[in-house]
């Protein structure tokens, strides 16, 4: 702008001058825009990960003064026997719960993507567990599986006679956590399922049909191929969040029956308050973030991949 | 919706029209039977829950769960504390973003691929992960026990930048080259040309925050020891601390604290969705 209305006859070093002026004018309010996000950003987001690093080369730090541990924590982290099994029952959660409630989700949104009337309704009753927060979910459901009056428990007690004990059984404790975050998540997946579906070219499915082909093998052979994309981000992002079950952990279980669903936020969380070993618990947060990240670059490659 | 009118031109069959329903029924049945249950607990006494077989229909209707939620606990702190500090960091969080997203998608400047990178990389870094250096952090601020440390960490999540910049980068550059050109300044345009523009968008991202704020747990557990300063799921996790779990003022609690969030979602679903199945994963 500066540059077209200046006279013809300035030297080559007045037109650098302005040039550059112009530059730092349109940097200035572009770095005003993006100071309170930058600012936020550093102090709550990068330091910690920084910080986390740091941290994870000490011992002691909350209670006690901090000292040098060297590789202490590091070399801990793969022969503590209670982390190894937190990062199993972890991996173990998300093995039950992702490909369950991408199923069920699966057969909702095929289900939905038929409804012609009083869709939007269904849309909201089905959301409804989704929007709730993890630990009011998690409270609804003691009323559901509590062995004395949980709706689920006496219904299993008055069909069968057998009165189970869904949380007191080490067995059981992280397959029902898993059954009550799949409950959650179902809205979740089938809105996002069913988006994939509505996005799916319908001139194919015409074509198919022309071809002979039934409603079986047009799911098989179309819908599932071309909602790769979908599932690729879908099971990625399910695990990054899945990696950091705590809420439900937290107030249902606390970590047990035995440590049976003991997770990795769950230790994070006890390293600092419980254990008072804010370094080993950092370590650990280091490599959660670090796996995180592989995941998340992993995502970014497959989607890639899809659309050039 | 016209797409999806489309795909109805190939009818499903009866049967998989009625196996639909079915399916949907069930899922519906599922997801609320727990909320009546629920509801129906609340509104008896707890003593009157080990009764076996159990009283579906409360006789009589019992209130006193509800009452002591306010008279024996500061459920009306943490209700009050939960609405305030997610609607400040709500609105907090969209002038920042939108800041933000204005200047990715709309500025030149040096830099930018660097803080675009930044920003992406820590969209994915796990929270949880976080926990023991914000604690640090916050601590070494003093704003342990203090409402500020819930809602100035959240301030920080890019995800909203990257939401906001794709609704600001749809509209066409002549907008506000036409802007600039009739001599606004670059908040001036942002505030009276691209804010109106975006609304729909900003009103859905708005929704979303507040929800994500409202449900948080983790953080606030962490930070917050001052029952009452705390927000409302720590305070309901709080109520089970006692010897004896009163399941029915547990019953009472967690329905009134869902009670906002679904009122807001249905105040906004039309455009939630709307937003959700256009494709989310378009970008």
């Amino acid at each position: 702008m500066e540059a077209a209305t200046s006279p013809s006859h300035m030297t080559e070093e007045e037109h650098r001058r302005q040039r550059f002026w112009a530059a730092a004018r349109h940097n200035l309010t572009a770095y005003i825009f993006l100071a309170p996000i930058l600012i936020f950003f550093v102090v709550f987001m990068a330091l910690p990960v920084v910080w986390l690093f740091y941290l994870s080369f000490q011992h002691d730090g909350i209670l006690a003064p901090a000292q040098f541990a060297g590789l202490d924590n590091w070399r801990r982290t793969f022969s503590d026997g209670l982390v190894v099994k937190c990062i199993g029952n972890t991996l173990y959660y998300c093995v039950l719960a992702i490909p369950t409630v991408f199923v069920l989700g699966m057969i909702v949104a095929l289900s939905l993507q038929g409804v012609r009337r009083g869709a939007a309704l269904l849309r909201i009753l089905i959301y409804f567990p989704t929007l709730q927060a993890s630990l009011i979910v998690a409270l609804i459901w003691t009323f559901m599986i509590h062995p004395d009056f949980g709706l689920l428990a006496l219904s299993i007690r008055a069909l069968t006679g057998v009165k189970v004990n869904f949380l007191g059984d080490p067995h059981f404790a992280m397959p029902t956590i898993a059954m009550i975050e799949v409950w959650k998540g179902l809205g979740f997946w089938s809105i996002l399922f069913l988006s994939g579906l509505l996005a799916l070219p319908s001139d194919l499915y015409h074509a198919a049909e022309l071809d002979g082909a039934g409603s079986i093998r047009r799911f098989f052979s179309l819908t599932l191929p071309l909602m790769k994309p979908t599932f690729y981000f879908g099971v990625i992002f399910a695990t990054i969040v899945n990696l950091q079950l705590f809420d439900s952990v937290f107030v249902l279980t606390d970590g047990g029956p035995v440590n049976s669903t003991a997770t990795i936020a769950w230790y994070i969380y006890r390293s600092l308050f419980t254990f008072s070993d804010p370094g080993f618990g950092a370590t650990l947060s280091f490599l959660l973030v670090i796996v995180v990240l592989a995941l998340t670059a992993l995502q970014t490659w497959l989607m890639r991949e899809r659309t050039p | 919706m016209r797409a999806a009118r489309q795909r109805l031109a190939l009818e499903p069959s009866p049967a998989a029209r009625m196996l639909a329903t079915l399916v949907l029924a069930i899922t519906v049945v599922i997801s609320l039977a727990p909320f009546f249950y629920v509801v129906s607990t609340s509104l008896k006494e707890t003593k009157s829950l080990f009764s076996y077989p159990p009283r579906w229909i409360p006789d009589p209707v019992y209130l006193g769960n509800y009452l002591a939620l306010f008279e024996k606990h500061p459920f009306g702190w943490w209700l009050g504390n939960t609405l305030a500090i997610s609607a400040i960091v709500t609105g907090l969080k969209l002038v920042i973003d939108g800041m933000a997203a204005y200047a990715l998608a709309k500025l030149d400047f040096s830099g930018k691929h660097a803080i675009v990178t930044a920003l992406l990389i820590s969209v994915a870094v796990p929270l949880a992960a976080l926990l023991i250096p914000l604690f640090l952090i916050t601590r070494s601020m003093g704003l342990i026990d203090t409402r500020l440390a819930l809602i100035l960490p959240p301030l920080a999540n890019p995800l909203g930048v990257f939401m906001i910049r794709a609704f600001i980068a749809a509209l066409p550059d002549e907008l506000i080259h036409s802007a600039r050109m009739d001599g606004a300044g670059e908040f001036e345009i942002l505030r009276r040309v691209v804010v109106p523009l975006i609304r729909p968008g900003l009103v859905v991202h708005a929704t979303f925050i507040f929800a994500t704020q409202y449900t948080t747990f983790l953080w606030p557990l962490v930070a917050v020891h001052d029952l009452k300063k705390q927000v409302i799921t720590v305070g309901i996790s709080s109520l089970r601390a006692i010897f004896t779990v009163d399941w029915g003022l547990i019953s009472a609690a967690s329905l009134v604290a869902a009670a906002p969030l679904t009122i807001i979602f249905i105040l906004f679903q039309q455009a939630f969705f709307q937003q959700s199945l256009a494709g989310a994963l378009k970008e």
